[in-house]
């Protein structure tokens, strides 16, 4: 915890006034919406309506008796577990070259860095450009190797096309966990792997009694952090495939959005748009519980 | 820096050896080792921007052929051209200009105050509002994107650019609350209990000797906000359609899979176009860049 100032007359006057517009603002933008949303989804709202008669529970009673939820369901923990433990292993391959010293390391690292910046727009017309059918690079490269005998529609298959777009998310994304493990990586004292040289432990040992130990809490806490941040994505799937070919790549996020804008149901997409908070909250519990352990250990 | 190459290591510091040759070779392999391994990771993970680049130079026929060129064989500017005379790209980018700024000018304003206040008191409810703002940080936008978009109607701010600042807000002002909350936590107490003794009162303190002192840490919050308004797109997509009030992802977004009319080549040419401010701010702020990504991780305080 920081410092803070000893009391003075007038402070809490001070305090309370400059977080009154903070406040307010996250009041009206977060706090009331959230209500609202809970009111609508108790709703029955027609088609392009804003509101409508009450009815209790039905609208969540619907979503967990529909076939399309619980395929966005599934679809959602394949999206999330292929994500996260793709970018965890990538992050944590790259993050331990990195902290090796050797020439250019910069420029290496500023290009690993490059895709978790540029805008999500932009990597999607770049993957989706790589992954055309006829004019794609990506399906030329595998074809000159050998790897398959005539061009895949990598999007348009339901085979497919949850695979790529986890191949472009980890692209997206993965750079984080080079950062936030590299980080931790560099805080590592020296000594104790001079001190494990001269014991004669392999390389391979002083990653597993040394390395290891030391980013663990780190590694676990970037984990979670993905998984919050993944599940709830939404533009990279919706751009790169709008949920399709035929649900295979609709995740809850996804579903809000069709059920609410493109079919108009309000009350059964804020039904859904609350299960998928409901999960949230589950993680967020974990994530911060995490949290306080670690502060407390410091 | 404190890490060094373990091989490194062995040579420097371990105790002399008899086996010179031995060491050598390790040594040798190793360093071999971590720049092929160093050359193959940026050759995958920056192939997909470097084929973005050279594609936009390329003429619509070498990129429409099967198999691909590899560098272009004629370079042109065809593409850039086109996208500035024959579509609303400049409309586009001056709407999220206008957005980005929007949010990240507000949110800084109110956030900057805020934070100073959850760093400095420890009042009743202060270090329940922190854990708050991490809280709203990470609300899936999907959640509150449903009773947005009723307000924005009903209040008739529907296909307005200012219905998409105050709904980045949302997401901006607890990113910049959090963010700036640490960064004034890293400036001690003690230098502005030593103005006021010199007879500052607790607001010139905080105006005089803080505030300048976090600048740093202001320009990095603007970075991210800005960064988070210029690439958001469910709002958008929600809250407006005509082609007069779209922003850049939107706009884009709309000429995917309508490469009939809209050439990759102009598609490629905007991809690059979109990120370029991005870069200028990266380049500018690189250094805190890196500590403020992985603050929410690490959480370093």
């Amino acid at each position: 915890m920081a410092e803070t100032h000893t009391v003075q007359p007038g402070d809490r006057a001070i305090a309370y006034l400059t977080l009154t517009p903070s406040a307010a603002v996250l009041l009206l933008l977060v706090a009331v919406p959230t209500i609202t949303v809970i009111g609508i989804s108790l709703q029955d709202v027609g088609f392009g309506e804003m509101s409508g008669p009450w009815i209790g529970l039905e609208n969540f009673a619907w979503a967990l008796t529909s076939r399309t939820f619980w395929t966005a369901l599934k679809n959602t923990f394949v999206w999330v577990f292929g994500s996260v433990s793709l970018e965890m292993m990538l992050g944590l391959g790259l993050a331990l070259l990195l902290n090796r010293t050797f020439a250019l390391r910069g420029v290496a690292r500023a290009i690993i860095l490059a895709p978790y910046l540029i805008p999500t727009v932009v990597a999607v017309l770049v993957w989706r450009y790589m992954f055309h059918d006829i004019v794609g690079i990506l399906n030329y490269m595998l074809m000159s190797v050998g790897l398959i005998s005539k061009p895949m529609v990598w999007l348009a298959s339901t085979s497919t096309a949850m695979l790529s777009v986890i191949i472009v998310g980890v692209w997206k994304f993965f750079p984080f966990v080079v950062i936030a493990l590299l980080g931790i990586l560099q805080s590592i004292p020296q000594e104790q792997y001079e001190a494990a040289e001269i014991d004669g432990a392999s390389a391979f040992q002083q990653f597993w009694r040394i390395t290891l130990p030391h980013i663990l809490p780190v590694f676990l806490l970037t984990a979670l952090l993905r998984t919050i941040w993944t599940f709830h994505k939404f533009e990279i799937i919706y751009l790169l495939t709008g949920g399709g070919p035929l649900d295979s790549t609709t995740t809850l996020p996804i579903l809000v959005y069709i059920k609410g804008f493109a079919d108009f149901e309000l009350g059964r997409a804020a039904a859904i748009a609350l299960i998928t908070f409901f999960i949230l909250v589950v993680l967020l519990a974990v994530y911060f519980g995490f949290m306080k352990r670690a502060e407390a250990r410091q | 820096m404190t890490s060094y190459d373990t091989a490194a290591t062995v040579i420097d510091r371990a105790p002399p050896r008899r086996n010179y040759e031995a060491a050598d070779i390790h040594f040798i392999a190793s360093r071999a080792m971590t720049y092929l391994l160093a050359l193959t990771a940026c050759t995958v993970v920056g192939f997909p921007l470097f084929w973005m680049v050279i594609c936009s130079f390329k003429p619509a026929t070498e990129l429409y052929m099967s198999p691909p060129t590899f560098l272009p064989q004629q370079w042109t500017l065809q593409n850039y051209r086109d996208l500035f005379l024959q579509t609303r790209f400049p409309t586009y980018f001056l709407n999220s200009l206008i957005v980005a700024f929007g949010a990240t000018l507000l949110s800084l304003l109110v956030g900057g105050l805020g934070a100073y206040s959850l760093s400095r008191f420890r009042f009743f409810g202060i270090s329940g509002f922190s854990t708050v703002t991490l809280f709203c940080y990470m609300l899936p936008e999907v959640l509150i994107v449903i009773p947005l978009y009723i307000y924005v109607v009903q209040f008739g701010l529907a296909d307005t650019l200012f219905s998409l600042i105050v709904a980045n807000t949302a997401f901006t002002l607890p990113l910049a609350l959090w963010f700036m909350r640490s960064y004034f936590n890293a400036i001690p107490v003690t230098l502005e209990e030593s103005a006021m003794i010199d007879g500052c009162t607790r607001l010139q303190a905080m105006w005089k000797v803080t505030v300048p002192l976090a600048v740093p840490g202001l320009v990095s919050v603007s970075v991210f906000s800005f960064n988070h308004a210029w690439n958001e797109f469910l709002f958008a997509l929600v809250f407006t359609s005509s082609e007069r009030n779209k922003v850049l992802p939107l706009g884009l977004a709309t000429w995917i899979g309508q490469d009939n009319i809209y050439s990759w080549g102009m598609l490629l040419a905007s991809a690059v176009l979109v990120t370029l401010p991005v870069l200028v701010f990266y380049l500018a702020v690189q250094k805190r860049l890196v500590v403020g990504m992985t603050e929410g991780a690490s959480k370093g305080e």
